[in-house]
């Protein structure tokens, strides 16, 4: 038990109205959290078994769980969870890789670091629509990729359709996800880079250690809570991930490259199947879930 | 001391709940406002105050093409309006085509609607399946005046069932643009068109685009060429949208497609968007509304571009007919109704139809449609008149929405050559066919 702990269990200003005051204090919070939270995600467990109606006076039949067997059975969600984990897969390791990479580099220096901070954090805090149609051009038929790639430096005969199909579209989108995490992944490694004791570092010069061993015995064993921290809020990221798809592809062609949340959008504003949708969302967050639960099983943070 | 230790923690709550829950709870409805600001305003004259038994104010949502100056107008008109009118305000809110039925969905929820919408023909039956729609020709007794006033054809798209929940705002239908440098040729058939794109191709020019694979962009070929998406008691789609003509159609497509001749922004989510396809003489031809014309002058000064009625099938030149109609929402009381349809009649009166069409919009007024100014405007009028004696008007049926994405997705994966035509449109009828039956 720490000293602050003895200090609160004991001390005679902890006593039952301090209570009844922070419990007040947490009623504002609480209330939002329950109407803006709680309620809303009961009431979608509620939907995702109805086929639930919007008009008036419209009754919502009780479906039981034909939703989620529609959702199982209809190709297109398949075709949107699958892209939706290709992209995590792929942007998840690749911000947190390049990130690593930059807080290291930067962490190294002795000038310009915040300069390189702010370089590095740059494409977080520009808007996903303004960098998802620059990327579009970018990869068009007729963008710059392929200027470059043919009439600048003719290393291809013809251009490539970058977004012509499913797996180069969504390859393409995962280099825009790639590359606007990297500063928010740089930020964070940063932090955690400088908060190893120096001492380790020095000891293990001592015994002769070179950069790369420092690196792995050193370096990541002690951000290993850092990591399951990025991995865990990159995954349920990644499963958020709307706007890039939404602008670049519009989810074409033939819904080949939808993702789950352009998907859900389709099926709740375009089709009006509100239940199907709050299914495929359950679905969705059952998964994250578990992912979650896995990554925090397999890099169990332990103090050293 | 010890009292107020609470009472602060208290205090602060509830003002951050009542902060919280205030700006939660919507703006005073409009009107209520208006009301103290007119009777405020009035007060010094008399006279006018007078006028004003019941001030109103009517909110409009449309979707009115900013870019091309309709809103501009639509101001001007409803300031005209308002003039014309005292007591009644419109306060009009833009929304993006698929915005505009986003924000009728939730609203139906929510009951936060419209007075008035202006929207795609295709919204009626969608919205009157969600019993929002005001019945208009049972609500106004004068409704037969102002649909007579309107062009019969475009006004039947506001008709589900027995009954008109709309009345006729604009009409369109689509007719060929080509590119004056590209082809030299004009074609007057659909296989003429399809022997000119693939002439003109090259690794720098596509012949012909379309912008979509629903209905609206394939029904007219289909249509043209003497086939049907649907049974014409909506009853199936087997034979129809899988029959043999809609087949050799999209398998015309694909042919094209395959040598480079045919493409377009939903086929190829690379290729450039229909209008600065055109506009850089990427595309050759497409086949488009009234809207392009538009377009095409705004965006690209120099491009040399003719306008034809589309080229003719087997069984003539069958267009789409496109458009918006006016709707009311039952939400509103009978006072915002009946100020809604005086605000109606007047955007489907000559004088609105004819400053509508100075800036893009075809009127369906029928004496805005003989009107000197609305002839100079529209140069391409006559062609679209010629076009609208043609045309059809798509399926009215509330699942129309997802019938054309249904299309979109099967011919796409048919053009594209992941699937051979006719099993992709097999699976299109079965899946409209079951649509069909819920």
């Amino acid at each position: 038990m720490t000293t602050s702990g003895v200090f609160f269990r004991t001390s005679k200003y902890f006593r039952k109205k301090d209570n009844i005051r922070m419990l007040l204090l947490l009623v504002p919070g609480l209330v939002v959290i329950v109407m803006f939270t709680f309620y809303p995600i009961i009431k979608m467990f509620i939907m995702s078994f109805f086929d639930w109606k919007i008009g008036y006076n419209q009754v919502s039949p009780f479906v039981g769980i034909k939703n989620y067997l529609a959702v199982f059975s209809d190709p297109i969600a398949g075709i949107a969870l699958t892209n939706t984990i290709f992209y995590a897969a792929v942007t998840v390791p690749g911000q947190m890789i390049l990130g690593l990479l930059a807080a290291l580099l930067i962490n190294g220096i002795r000038k310009f670091g915040v300069t390189f901070r702010l370089l590095y954090y740059l494409p977080v805090v520009t808007s996903w629509v303004i960098v998802s149609l620059l990327f579009r051009y970018i990869f068009s038929n007729n963008g710059l990729l392929n200027y470059l790639l043919t009439d600048v430096f003719k290393w291809i005969p013809e251009y490539i359709g970058w977004l012509s199909t499913r797996w180069l579209a969504m390859t393409s989108t995962t280099l825009l996800g790639i590359w606007k995490g990297i500063g928010w992944n740089m930020v964070i490694f940063l932090a955690a880079l400088q908060a190893v004791p120096v001492e380790y570092y020095e000891a293990a010069s001592i015994d002769g250690a070179g950069s790369i061993q420092k690196f792995f015995y050193i370096t990541l064993p002690n951000i290993k809570g850092t990591i399951l921290f990025c991995t865990v809020m990159l995954t349920i990221g990644a499963f958020n991930t709307y706007t890039p798809i939404a602008v670049i592809t519009g989810g074409n062609p033939a819904h080949q490259t939808e993702i789950v949340l352009t998907w859900m959008y389709y099926q709740t504003f375009s089709s009006l199947k509100m239940g199907y949708s709050a299914a495929l969302s359950f679905l969705v967050a059952g998964i994250v879930a578990i992912i979650a639960v896995i990554l925090f099983k397999v890099l169990r943070h332990e103090r050293i | 001391m010890k009292k107020s230790k609470i009472l602060l923690p208290i205090l602060i709550s509830i003002f951050l709940i009542l902060v919280m829950v205030l700006s939660g709870c919507p703006t005073p409805p409009a009107e209520e406002v208006t009301e103290e600001v007119t009777e405020k305003e009035a007060e010094p004259a008399e006279e006018e105050t007078a006028a004003i038994t019941e001030p109103v104010t009517i909110h409009f949502w449309h979707n009115y093409d900013a870019g091309a100056g309709q809103i501009d107008v639509l101001d001007q008109l409803i300031s005209q309006f308002e003039q014309a009118n005292p007591g009644i305000t419109i306060n009009q809110v833009y929304l993006e085509w698929q915005g505009l039925k986003n924000n009728v969905v939730a609203g139906a929820t929510t009951g936060m609607l419209p007075d008035v919408l202006r929207g795609d023909i295709g919204f009626v039956p969608q919205f009157q399946a969600l019993d929002v729609l005001v019945e208009m020709d049972t609500a106004f007794s004068d409704y037969a005046d102002a649909a007579d006033a309107v062009l019969e054809a475009p006004n039947s798209t506001a008709k589900a069932g027995d009954h008109y929940y709309g009345i006729a705002s604009n009409t369109n239908t689509k007719i060929l643009y080509y590119n004056k440098d590209l082809v030299t040729t004009v074609p007057t058939t659909l296989d003429e068109m399809w022997a000119t794109a693939e002439e003109v191709s090259s690794e720098d020019v596509i012949g012909f685009c379309e912008a979509w694979m629903g209905g609206w962009n394939l029904c007219q070929y289909i249509w043209s060429y003497g086939g049907d998406i649907l049974a014409p008691d909506y009853s199936t789609a087997t034979g129809y949208i899988n029959g043999s003509v809609a087949v050799t159609v999209i398998q015309k497509l694909a042919d094209l497609y395959a040598v480079g001749a045919f493409s377009g922004p939903t086929i190829d989510p690379g290729a450039p968007p229909d209008t600065d396809g055109m506009g850089t003489g990427k595309y050759a031809m497409t086949i488009d509304g009234p809207w392009k014309a538009k377009d095409l002058s705004a965006k690209y000064n120099d491009l040399q571009y003719g306008a034809v009625q589309m080229p003719a099938g087997p069984a003539g030149s069958i267009g789409v007919l496109g458009g918006e109609d006016f709707m009311m929402f039952k939400t509103s009381d009978a006072i915002h109704q009946d100020a809604a349809w005086k605000f109606i009649k007047f955007m489907t009166g000559k004088d609105a139809q004819v400053e509508m069409a100075k800036v893009g919009q075809m009127p369906v007024n029928k004496e805005a449609l003989a009107d000197d100014e609305v002839l100079e405007a529209m140069p391409l009028l006559s062609i679209f008149a010629d076009a609208l004696q043609t045309c059809k008007a798509r399926p009215v049926t509330p699942k129309w929405g997802d019938m054309e994405g249904i299309i979109n997705t099967k011919a796409t994966e048919a053009v594209l050559g992941q699937k051979p035509v006719q099993t992709a449109m097999d699976e299109a009828a079965a899946e409209i066919d079951a649509l069909l039956q819920q």
